[in-house]
């Protein structure tokens, strides 16, 4: 809050002139843009880096490997040479016996130099496979975690530098691939609200309604998820409630809001239009459900208004009035706003008139907003920005319930959760800049992609991928399929490789095996960025359900217990 | 009537037997999913994917044991064939000869150990025992995946496919439950014993500060009004810190003194720099175990810690290296040692990655707290502009 607040501030002390407004605009534009170009552009120069230490590194090694397997065989062929000369009279059981321990011997170093030493099966030293490209497919490898072991350091060297390599490219991959993954998601979601369901929902209204269900369902499964962690919310409120701060002004703040809550609530419920009703229901549902949290989105969702400073100070006076008849009033009970505003540490009273104001100018433009929004979610155009952010504090209000679930968390070791977090905090600062972006996708938050489409999704790219790789490598449709099932996991066993095929061949240049190598990590670059997307859309979606389906096992208790065993999942 | 009545009651003692055996099952699942039992979910999930994976796998791989033998057998014959019909005895075209094949045999030899053969004799079949079984099933859910033991049927694949996708998640959820019990706990013994908060007067003293320091920012605050801005920054300062110790602490139920306590524990950012020596101390620790435990240099065995508990998983060394240089040794004992390490090496990996998880859960928290204080600052200085252009508006 005291964030926004702050940036608020500043945003409503400029005079709105068209060149700022215009100005300010270019300036996120050009940071996200250059935030996602940049992080790419590092991503890729340091691979670039990684592919030229390494070839640096351990080309040399892998000769001497070679070279040595050539050393090995005239070793036993000598032997043999030897024992074929020695032996006056040619006994068969004799030379076998020897012989087959010569092989043995052979064999066990062969065994040795591939396991060990890293040797291919290959002994032309021009054909290596520490060349560029393959160096270049080592760093990809080994900072998405894949971790192929096709080739692998086996200079000490080497291996310290992948060390120092990996500590810094893993969390930079996974920031580039969460972020990529977030663009993907937005732009998905947006396809899919926008044309896929666009056309198929206007003709039906049924099918309309039904996601209208679906989505009440969902809000009521967020707000039950909810009620846990206001709980204890409302817990940790009291003790810094009690830390001292036994303060006049937050308690008449708080009353206040929660006055202008039931307020606000009724003004809303009566001034919708007749068609919405689904809609307003839902939301009147959720607010019900949460009942005393609801202050705090009165409180966000009013704050966001830009406009009309001067107006406001005017009527500021006034209100201060209003505030001092409500400063007799009762305090009821709403800690959370304590808890809130205490985080916040903005205990100004300015905010409450504020949120007063804006509530007595909101309640219509809401209104307004809600008709605009029955039209189905048409595309805001950059011009009415007012109505943007008006929106954009209707989604965050709408978004807002699915916070604080321990989700993220989960997914931390694959990093897909990681940035979302991040993002999916309405008070972080990193979304000011994300905020013309992403606010259509908050908006939708609410209405998620099904969790069926997701998984087609990525069924259908890995049956893709498996076409793919058994049209370019041959390795047959199932091999195929379960390489690029174990690519996308980052399992990555190593025993199918693409180039490896490829050099196997002997016919093929060089040239088909980076070629094959570049299509290979392209196509594993896209689809776990692709699979961080998919986690994105359904990650929120599926830990409820989950919740719901433990619920009704009996393994959370509902509600009663709940907040102590939530965590849990 | 008699009769009615006990029949009724008789049904419903059924009934509530009926009931308490299916709070029972719910009790059990509920402490499976808890904090200890998803410990030995884990363990009995990837126990289970050991058993069939052994199952699917076990001929295949003696197949292509066989199949080398049969290799090796008639690259012998034949060389005692060339031997035998080279009647002038001319070096070069014995050499070329035997030459040519031991490329053949070599080949063959290449292409087995692509298929899994690891060197190890017939008798001694057991790439696919049940302690190498449980750990490739542990290196598939949690995605390291060394490729030193791979499924080479299609069944095996098949099954590893959805084998990954249920263990997968499952070992996520084990993470996150330990990792988070390990991170608090750790937090309790950081701000316990490193900052000397059990120390009574110490904490008192420091509670009392802050709590000083409050009521004076809050008065300033009320006095000079929303506009002053070096208060309101470090006030920010300060709730963001909260509010990023908040998220991750489940508020303890505590009395009202202990509240206080607890608080301040949960309040605690445990600094990067001692995440990373956790981190840097555990493959340390890995690596002198591996160390003495396999052939492996020291530095070999820290680039293997490195590379396991980052999940990257080359496979290059895995445990159990030691045996196949020496398949001579005694195998009785051999074999008791094998399956003692891969079980040592299991154990080591399921633990360190929950200590990964932990700092990883502690870092971010310190790294967003960084962060979003440095944008603060960033913000106030950019601010200071503007209010001094505002401050003459109104």
């Amino acid at each position: 809050m005291s964030r926004y607040q702050s940036r608020l501030d500043f945003a409503e002390f400029d005079q709105p002139s068209g060149c700022t407004k215009c100005l300010k605009i270019a300036w996120k534009t050009i940071t996200c843009v250059f935030s996602h170009v940049a992080l790419i552009t590092l991503v890729v120069g340091y691979c670039a880096a990684g592919a030229f230490t390494f070839e640096a590194l351990e080309v040399d090694n892998e000769k001497e490997v070679k070279r040595s397997i050539k050393g090995i065989r005239q070793n036993v062929t000598d032997h043999l040479w030897q024992l074929a000369l020695e032996s006056k009279v040619l006994d068969e059981t004799n030379f076998t016996r020897n012989a087959s321990n010569l092989i043995q011997n052979f064999e066990g170093a062969l065994v040795k130099a591939m396991t060990k030493d890293g040797w291919d099966g290959e002994e032309d030293e021009n054909i290596v496979r520490w060349t560029r490209t393959g160096s270049l497919f080592y760093s990809i490898i080994v900072i998405t975690t894949i971790g192929y072991g096709h080739i692998s350091p086996k200079t000490a060297l080497g291996k310290v530098v992948t060390i120092f390599y990996a500590i810094l490219g893993i969390p930079l991959m996974l920031l580039c691939l969460s972020n990529i993954g977030d663009i993907m998601a937005t732009s998905f979601r947006f396809l899919y609200w926008r044309v896929c369901c666009y056309v198929c929902t206007r003709p039906k209204k049924s099918k309309r309604s039904r996601s209208g269900r679906s989505s009440v369902r969902s809000s009521e499964r967020f707000s039950r998820s909810r009620n846990a962690s206001f709980r204890r919310s409302m817990r940790t409120s009291t003790k810094s409630a009690d830390s001292g701060l036994g303060y006049l002004e937050y308690h008449t703040s708080h009353s206040d809001t929660d006055l202008r809550y039931h307020d606000y609530g009724n003004r809303r419920s009566t001034s919708l239009p007749r068609n919405r009703q689904s809609q307003t229901s839902r939301y009147f549902e959720h607010n019900d459900r949460r009942g005393h949290s609801a202050p705090k989105y009165a409180v966000r969702g009013g704050s966001l208004d830009r406009k009309k400073y001067q107006h406001r100070f005017a009527q500021r006076e006034l209100e201060r009035l209003e505030l001092q008849v409500l400063d007799r009033t009762p305090v009821l009970c709403n800690r959370y706003v304590v808890k809130k505003e205490e985080l916040n540490g903005n205990p100004v009273p300015g905010i409450t008139l504020r949120e007063l104001e804006n509530q007595n100018r909101g309640s219509s433009k809401r209104s307004l907003n809600a008709a605009d929004q029955a039209h189905h979610l048409q595309l805001p155009r950059p011009d009415d920005f007012d109505s943007h952010h008006q929106r954009g504090a209707e989604a965050r209000k709408k978004k807002s319930p699915a916070r604080m679930n321990p989700s993220p968390r989960m997914m931390t070791p694959l990093g897909y959760g990681y940035r979302s977090k991040y993002l999916d905090d309405p008070d972080s600062d990193e979304e000011s800049c994300y905020d013309d972006f992403y606010y259509d996708a908050e908006k939708q938050r609410t209405r998620p992609v099904p969790i069926g489409l997701c998984v087609f999704l990525v069924m259908s790219y890995i049956v893709g991928g498996a076409f793919l790789f058994d049209y370019w490598e041959q390795w047959g449709l199932l091999n195929s399929a379960y390489f690029c099932f174990i690519t996308l996991t980052t399992i990555g066993f190593g025993d199918l490789v693409p180039a490896k095929g490829v050099s196997q061949d002997k016919s093929e240049t060089t040239t088909s095996v980076a070629v094959s190598i570049a299509l290979c990590s392209l196509y594993l670059l896209f689809g776990i960025s692709l699979l961080a997307m998919s986690f994105n859309l359904v990650q929120e979606e599926v830990i409820n359900n989950v919740k719901s389906i433990a619920k009704t096992l009996g393994i959370i208790k509902s509600d009663s217990e709940e907040d102590s065993e939530d965590e849990d999942i | 009537m008699e009769r009615k009545r006990s029949v009724r009651r008789h049904r419903r003692y059924e009934k509530s037997y009926a009931k308490r055996a299916k709070e029972y099952c719910r009790t059990f699942i509920a402490f499976l999913f808890s904090n200890v039992g998803i410990i030995g979910l884990v363990v009995g999930y990837t126990m289970g994917g050991a058993l069939m994976f052994r199952a699917i796998e076990k001929d295949y791989n003696f197949q292509v044991k066989t199949d080398v033998l049969v290799a090796k057998n008639l690259a012998v014959t034949k060389i005692w064939n060339y031997t035998l019909s080279m009647n002038p005895f001319t070096e070069e075209d014995y050499r070329k000869m035997i030459d040519k094949e031991l490329v053949n045999f070599q080949n063959i030899i290449v292409k087995s150990v692509d298929k899994g053969y690891d060197g190890t004799r017939l008798s001694y079949s057991e790439q696919w025992s049940i302690a190498g079984a449980f750990l490739y099933s542990l290196t598939v859910i949690t995605t390291i995946g060394y490729g030193n033991i791979t499924p080479h049927t299609m069944a095996g694949q098949i099954m590893t496919i959805f084998y990954a996708i249920i263990g997968m998640p499952l070992f996520l959820l084990y993470l996150s439950n330990i990792g988070d019990i390990m991170a608090r706990s750790f937090k309790w013994i950081y701000a316990n014993i490193c900052l000397c908060r059990w120390c009574p007067g110490v904490a008192t003293r420091r509670a009392e500060r802050k709590k000083k320091a409050d009521k004076l920012r809050y008065y300033s605050d009320d006095e000079v009004g929303s506009s002053s801005d070096s208060v309101e920054n470090t006030k920010m300062e300060d709730a963001v810190h909260r509010k990023t110790s908040y998220a991750p602490s489940e508020a303890t139920t505590a009395a009202d003194g202990d509240s206080e306590e607890s608080y301040d524990v949960q309040s605690v950012t445990v600094p990067i720099t001692v995440c990373l020596m956790i981190m840097v101390g555990y493959i340390c620790f890995g690596g002198f175990l591996f160390c003495r435990w396999e052939d492996w240099k020291f530095l070999e065995a820290a680039y293997f810690c490195f590379i396991s508990l980052s999940t990257i998983g080359f496979g290059d060394l895995v445990p159990g290296d030691k045996i196949i240089g020496h398949s001579d040794a005694d195998e009785v004992l051999v074999d008791e040692v094998f399956e003692l390490r891969f079980v040592f090496c299991a154990a080591y990996l399921m633990l360190g990655m929950a200590l990964i998880a932990m700092c990883f859960n502690l870092m971010q928290e310190e790294v967003i707290h960084k962060i979003r204080t440095a944008i603060e600052t960033v913000k106030y200085i950019f601010r200071c502009n503007r209010k001094q252009n505002f401050s003459e508006l109104p």
